[in-house]
């Protein structure tokens, strides 16, 4: 029985090794029919890869250079769906805020259609990374750890931390925590990294999503939400019940757009519109048609940055 | 690959597999606790109560757990309950888990044939001998593998559990990406760690139903 029985595994197991061997072999011949066909598409590809290959190391660039974007005709820009007034969707479906308003005019001045890719807080590096996006407009700021690996074009906008709490129970210095006290965060920002950094005793919350994080915080899960301060600034005013116990943590941080590390023809043009956009005073316009509702005209030169020159 | 990075990592990955599994064991008794009583009383067709556990197992099996758990963690405290994440996390499963351990056992009870109590009643067993010594042991043996493939897709659900703030494995890794971007490594972990907690499940569930099918009359 057991002889028997080996040797109709030891067959089985032949005969899938030469099933597979037959396929491969017909594989591969169709593939080359099919390069043959392909090779007109292929020709302007192969061009690039060789001028890539000759600069880089990496052969596969996880990156769309400029005149690819402009080619292809569409540009996917990463931004936040649920960060109001910064990036979010509003009830019409269509993507709106300060920083969708840059990413508006950036399509418009390439020339190219604008496809929204909906990012969380902790995948904006990814998606430059893996090439799922050609450029980060999501109220990223900028931090070293952040620039080892993306490239970030000149700043449109000026930021620091802040902490928001229950105006019940005003959070006012981080140093006043009990033991029991958690402070949410959300998973991925620069607010995290800093109270890992600088409070380690501190319990953190921490949730995936701007939506949860507020969600939780209404509910009171945790004592406090320490955010951007734009942000924390911007719940304060339009909900009810909440004060800004701590408007400014930290080191003073801008906003910028990113691109993947290494993505030069955009990353010059990019540098290059923000400077034409500054000189037209474009983000003040930009403010005063997305964040003068929420913030009033106080916080418009403190928050906003126009570049007028190269670096 | 840093094996630096991945050493630094260990410690973290280590506390997220115990709660993760702290709290996907906890949620699975749980289950099939509620399962068994739940699959009782529709086999025994107990009135009222039967048509609400229909409700319930309908709902609950036609919802993503992310769902559910939105519900229980950021519902119900507007309605003035307050339950911990972890609690919140351990109901979830259990609610999502009791409705897919009713349905496996509910079918593991009506697999077994109408001939088998019918012949037990003629030789004079009684009704409740009928149902504990010739039906309940054959419908658990028929049941387990359709429990082990519930128990291991319970403790995979668990990796929603970041929507409500639990350190559990995935939320470890993706928050580790998002802190210092070490993607690799932390990929690379989640995996492995994945695979530690269900590798040794799926290794006992094969086991036990090579066991346990001696139970099973004319295999």
């Amino acid at each position: 029985m057991k002889k028997r029985f080996l040797t109709k595994i030891v067959s089985g197991i032949s005969a899938v090794v030469l099933a597979t061997g037959a396929l491969t072999g017909c594989g591969s011949s169709d593939s080359s029919t099919t390069t043959a066909n392909n090779a007109d598409e292929q020709v302007s590809e192969s061009v690039d890869t060789t001028e890539n290959t000759d600069t880089a190391e990496e052969t596969s660039a996880n990156y769309r250079t400029l005149d690819e974007i402009k080619e292809s005709g569409v540009i996917n820009i990463g931004v936040f769906s649920d960060k109001s007034p910064f990036g979010y969707v509003d009830e019409n479906g269509d993507y709106q805020g300060y920083d969708v308003y840059l990413a508006e005019r950036i399509g418009e001045d390439l020339g190219v259609e604008i496809n929204y890719v909906s990012t969380e807080a902790a995948s904006r590096i990814e998606y430059l990374q893996t090439g799922k996006v050609d450029i980060i407009l999501a109220n990223f700021t900028v931090t070293e750890e952040r620039a080892e690996e993306v490239d970030f074009a000149l700043p449109y906008m000026n930021v620091a931390l802040g902490v928001i709490s229950h105006d019940d129970n005003v959070v006012t210095s981080l140093d006043d925590l009990t033991e029991d006290d958690e402070i949410i965060v959300i998973s991925g920002t620069t607010a995290e990294t800093y109270l890992e950094k600088e409070y380690p005793d501190i319990k953190l919350q921490k949730y995936d999503a701007y939506a949860e994080a507020k969600t939780a915080f209404e509910n009171r899960n945790g004592i406090a939400w320490a955010n951007d301060n734009t942000e924390v600034i911007a719940f304060s005013i339009e909900n009810e019940g909440y004060e800004v116990g701590i408007p400014s943590l930290g080191s003073a941080d801008t906003i910028a757009p990113a691109v993947t590390k290494g993505n030069e023809t955009l990353l010059d043009w990019l540098n290059e519109e923000l400077v034409s956009l500054g000189n037209e005073n474009f983000f003040h316009a930009d403010y005063e048609a997305t964040l003068l509702e929420t913030y009033g005209s106080e916080y418009e030169d403190t928050l906003v940055i126009e570049n007028t020159e190269l670096p | 690959m840093n094996w630096n990075v991945i050493r630094e990592y260990l410690p973290l990955y280590i506390e997220a597999l115990g709660l993760t599994v702290k709290i996907g064991w906890l949620g699975i008794i749980l289950s099939i606790a509620l399962g068994l009583v739940c699959a009782l009383i529709l086999y025994f067709k107990v009135p009222l109560l039967q048509v609400i556990i229909k409700i319930y197992i309908e709902l609950f099996r036609n919802t993503p757990l992310l769902v559910q758990l939105f519900f229980l963690y950021f519902g119900l405290p507007k309605l003035g309950i307050r339950i911990t994440a972890q609690t919140c996390g351990i109901l979830g499963l259990t609610l999502i888990g009791g409705s897919y351990m009713t349905e496996t056992f509910r079918s593991g009870l009506s697999a077994i044939d109408s001939i088998q109590s019918e012949s037990a009643l003629s030789l004079g067993m009684k009704k409740h001998q009928v149902f504990f010594y010739v039906i309940l042991p054959q419908a658990i043996s028929i049941s387990i593998p359709g429990f082990m493939a519930n128990i291991i897709f319970l403790l995979k659900e668990t990796s929603v559990f970041s929507a409500i703030s639990l350190m559990d494995l995935m939320f470890t890794a993706k928050d580790l990406i998002g802190l210092e971007y070490k993607t690799i490594e932390a990929l690379f972990l989640l995996v492995v760690f994945y695979l530690i907690m269900l590798l040794p499940v799926s290794l006992l569930g094969t086991y036990i139903e090579r066991r346990v099918r001696y139970a099973a009359y004319g295999d």
